[in-house]
């Protein structure tokens, strides 16, 4: 037995030693001057149902570009609308009814012509799949013509037309719920060449595309985990790679970081109610928290601690506070309605509300109840790993416990209205407001998991739903704004996208479009190309449409 | 083992060999309850940001992690935390091989049923069956001690088996029998005396395996909070930050792993010596 161990020792160390000179060591790769390779999918996750846009490909909280596919509308760099397949589209008055002109000369890459039909088809079948975008205002789409579609809602819903940039476009002929994924057959600037499960999949660009053709005439983007991306930048495997931002501040000869804003905003919900053994949603959850369900835990908890150190320290300096939930870079983005750091004020209020550490363990007790408040995160997140347990830091200066623990989400899913949560939210759409303080959504899969109750946000959610999307904004902030006065989440911060890039390759920095949570860097792929180095600063672009037909 | 080890020879020559074998127990015994202490005394490791993945110094001599955490405590709340899973999965595995071992000598039914048993459990990887084991009991601490506990009791139990059926074909119990005294009587007063120091010593020996199958389940991500800082998450999490060039993330837990566990090894070995009359004479 002693010597079974001494070997297993021995190769376990010689095993480390091995995956680390595979990582570290090893020489570059060339390729061709018009492919790219990265790696770069959001979240470095792949598709679990392949590129099918029923199933969710090309969105994740707000549309992103979905490359094989197009889309009815899409979103330029200033976050505004622009037309993909539309040529127009309008709203009625009670925005019930939207209507959508499509082009007439967009062919999917099997050859056949791409018409109304393919678009009501793809709508419907998304709501019915109900995967991927909210449709859940919808009623139904359908075509009129060869290039007219109009939808028709149950309600009124002025965010709709953030809908049209949602879902990716299959042809109806041809789409086959089971095959898809991995056959996907689209309008997009690219086809799928090739996608070996777990580890890549192959892009080539689609000549026929009728929008302006990208670059780079073949793509290959590689699943990795981020220390295995990482090291894959090391070896100058890839022109591209996303890498937590807790890798920024390394440096690799021949590459450089390019790091963005997002609108991901990290939030912990914290149950507005009382524990009273009721349940809520169709999971009958039970909700409330006796801790956090006095409003004193969850002001003091905002006002007192320090956003600015948590995000220089747990998002390594690569993200912006956040006091709202609402990213600055939204149109229905307001000021910070308070300070933080106010340690004793914070205290104050919890001494006020009768929160008192009466037995001396550092941590205020009331009525019995310890000031103690669980915090689930994923465990596969690191930077919500650091977030939790830094808060729980922090919120030891006020003498409130925070009991960090990683879960998976099957994990959290039960207990998701009765503790605290390291949510990710971070939608274009200002829907999402509805999804974080709604009431009649309250304990519906992720929505409302605070459980906050207020008529006063809902009456303004439907106030907002059936203005024009310039005027709803203002309400859809209001909303926010009453929201927040409950302090129903614990918002922390947005936290940046952050890239290696070769020295190679320019990836076009003033088009990006902004990044919602789980948002990719696709979107403005077009524009990206290769640069010649080697002066400084030069631009000596070739041009895509020269090199290639 | 007939040969003397290396920690037998050397400065501790003059003992004779049963002082050096109880000094070896009782030095190696103190190292691990200095680490046990001292890790039961640390309960909170703060976040330092500014003080992120340094390379080992004076002021943090294993260095310290991506959160600023220092390493050497993390490592020394990590080992406590083994010892404890190791301590509670080996008694429990031994208390569980004890009364599987008395229940196969009482009749030739159950004797084959815990035979059955034991090739069962035997023929299912270790890991596998402390995997869903730990998930079956919602996981955690109390998930990791009861999946070792439950996978660890087959070597023992085979040992003492045989041992309890070598005691049961003897004179004395034969004459016991006879003069009426209940089974338990028998095992109560004949067998379990002679083999206790089987079990005692098979209860250090359970103790290597199981801290390095708790730090295996516990590198897998099974168990415990990725914060936490047992030595199977801290050995996994330093595997994203090898690519960066922290190695002594890696290195120093990992090292600090395999002496306590061969420390426990060595204590066992020595125990077995001491207690087992036929090893007496080494």
């Amino acid at each position: 037995m002693n010597k079974k161990i001494i070997i297993g020792g021995v190769i376990a160390v010689v095993a480390i030693i091995v995956i680390a000179a595979v990582a570290l060591g090893g020489g570059s790769s060339e390729h061709a001057p018009d492919e790219l390779v990265a790696c770069v999918a959001a979240h470095g996750e792949e598709p679990e149902f392949g590129f099918d846009p029923m199933h969710g490909w090309g969105y994740h909280d707000s549309g992103t570009e979905p490359l094989i596919q197009s889309t009815l509308l899409k979103r330029d760099a200033n976050n505004s609308f622009v037309n993909d397949l539309a040529t127009d589209y309008s709203a009625s008055d009670d925005y019930k009814t939207y209507t959508v002109n499509i082009r007439d000369d967009v062919k999917f890459t099997d050859g056949s012509k791409l018409t109304a039909k393919d678009v009501a088809f793809s709508y419907n079948k998304a709501k019915e799949l109900g995967e991927g975008a909210d449709l859940s205002s919808m009623k139904e789409a359908k075509a009129k013509g060869n290039n007219e579609i109009v939808f028709t809602l149950d309600k009124s819903d002025s965010t709709f037309v953030n809908k049209l940039t949602d879902v990716g476009i299959v042809p109806e002929a041809s789409y086959d719920n089971a095959t898809y994924g991995q056959n996907p057959i689209g309008s997009g600037p690219y086809k799928l060449a090739q996608w070996d499960k777990g580890q890549q999949f192959i892009l080539e660009r689609n000549n026929q595309y009728y929008g302006k053709k990208p670059y780079f005439r073949k793509i290959t983007n590689l699943f990795l985990d981020s220390d295995a991306a990482y090291a894959a930048v090391k070896n100058g495997d890839v022109d591209i790679a996303e890498i937590p931002v807790s890798y920024a501040n390394e440096t690799v000869k021949g590459y450089h970081l390019e790091y963005f804003d997002s609108i991901d905003v990290r939030g912990i919900s914290l149950p507005t109610q009382k524990d009273t053994g009721k349940v809520i949603g169709p999971d009958k959850n039970p909700y409330g928290n006796n801790v956090t369900g006095d409003p004193a835990i969850r002001e003091a908890l905002s006002i007192g601690i320090n956003r600015e150190k948590l995000v220089d320290g747990a998002l390594n300096g690569f993200g912006n506070v956040s006091y709202t939930g609402v990213a600055n870079q939204l149109a229905w983005a307001y000021d910070a309605p308070y300070k933080d750091g106010q340690v004793d004020q914070a205290k104050a209020i919890l001494d006020e509300a009768g929160w008192k550490d009466t037995n001396g363990d550092g941590i205020r007790e009331k009525n019995g109840v310890k000031a103690s408040i669980p915090v689930y995160y994923t465990s596969s997140a690191v930077e919500r790993q650091a977030l939790a347990v830094s808060l729980a830091e922090e919120a030891s200066k006020l003498g409130i416990e925070i009991v960090p623990e990683g879960k998976s989400w099957d994990d959290i899913d039960p207990v998701r209205n009765q503790v605290g949560v390291v949510w990710g939210f971070g939608s274009a759409d200002p829907n999402e407001i509805v999804h974080q303080y709604d009431s009649r959504v309250a304990g519906e899969g992720y929505d409302n998991p605070e459980v906050l109750n207020d008529s006063a946000v809902d009456a303004a959610i439907d106030t907002a739903m059936s203005q024009d999307t310039d005027s709803s904004y203002s309400t859809w902030s209001q909303a926010s704004q009453i929201a927040n006065t409950e302090y129903p989440f614990l918002w922390i911060g947005t936290v940046d996208y952050t890239y290696m890039v070769s020295d190679h390759l320019d990836i076009s920095k003033s088009t990006h479009l902004i990044y919602p949570h789980g948002g990719d860097i696709w979107g403005n792929i077009y524009d990206w190309r290769y640069v010649n180095n080697t002066s400084t600063n030069a631009t000596n672009t070739t041009n895509a449409t020269n090199s290639t037909a | 083992m007939s040969e003397n080890p290396w920690y037998n020879k050397g400065l501790f020559s003059s003992l004779n060999l049963r002082e050096k074998t109880l000094l070896t127990i009782a030095l190696t015994g103190l190292v691990l309850v200095v680490i046990f202490i001292c890790g039961t005394m640390i309960n909170n490791i703060p976040t330092n940001f500014d003080t992120k993945m340094q390379a080992p110094s004076f002021v943090h001599i294993f260095g310290t992690d991506w959160m600023g955490r220092d390493m050497f405590f993390r490592t020394i709340k990590g080992l406590s935390l083994s010892i404890i899973i190791g301590l509670g999965a080996s008694i429990i595995s031994s208390i569980i091989a004890t009364i599987l071992a008395f229940l196969a000598s009482s009749n030739k039914y159950l004797d084959s049923f815990v035979s059955w048993l034991i090739d069962l459990f035997a023929s299912i990887p270790h890991i596998l069956l402390i995997m869903m084991i730990s998930i079956a009991l919602g996981k955690g601490a109390f998930g990791v001690i009861m999946a070792v506990a439950f996978s660890h009791w087959v070597n023992l139990t085979r040992v003492l088996r045989a041992e309890v059926l070598q005691i049961n074909t003897s004179e004395y119990v034969a004459l016991s029998n006879k003069f009426g005294k209940s089974k338990f009587w028998i095992a109560k007063e004949h067998i379990l005396p002679l083999i206790l120091s089987q079990i005692f010593v098979g209860t250090l020996l359970v103790f290597p395996h199981a801290i390095m199958h708790e730090s295996s389940v516990t590198f897998l991500g099974f168990g415990l909070s990725p914060h936490e800082p047992a030595i199977g998450i801290i050995l996994s999490e330093s595997m994203s930050y090898l690519a960066m060039g922290a190695w002594w993330l890696a290195f120093f837990p990992g090292l600090a792993l395999l002496i306590v566990v061969l420390l426990f090894d060595i204590i066992g070995d020595n125990l077995k010596r001491l207690l087992d009359p036929r090893e007496a004479n080494n």
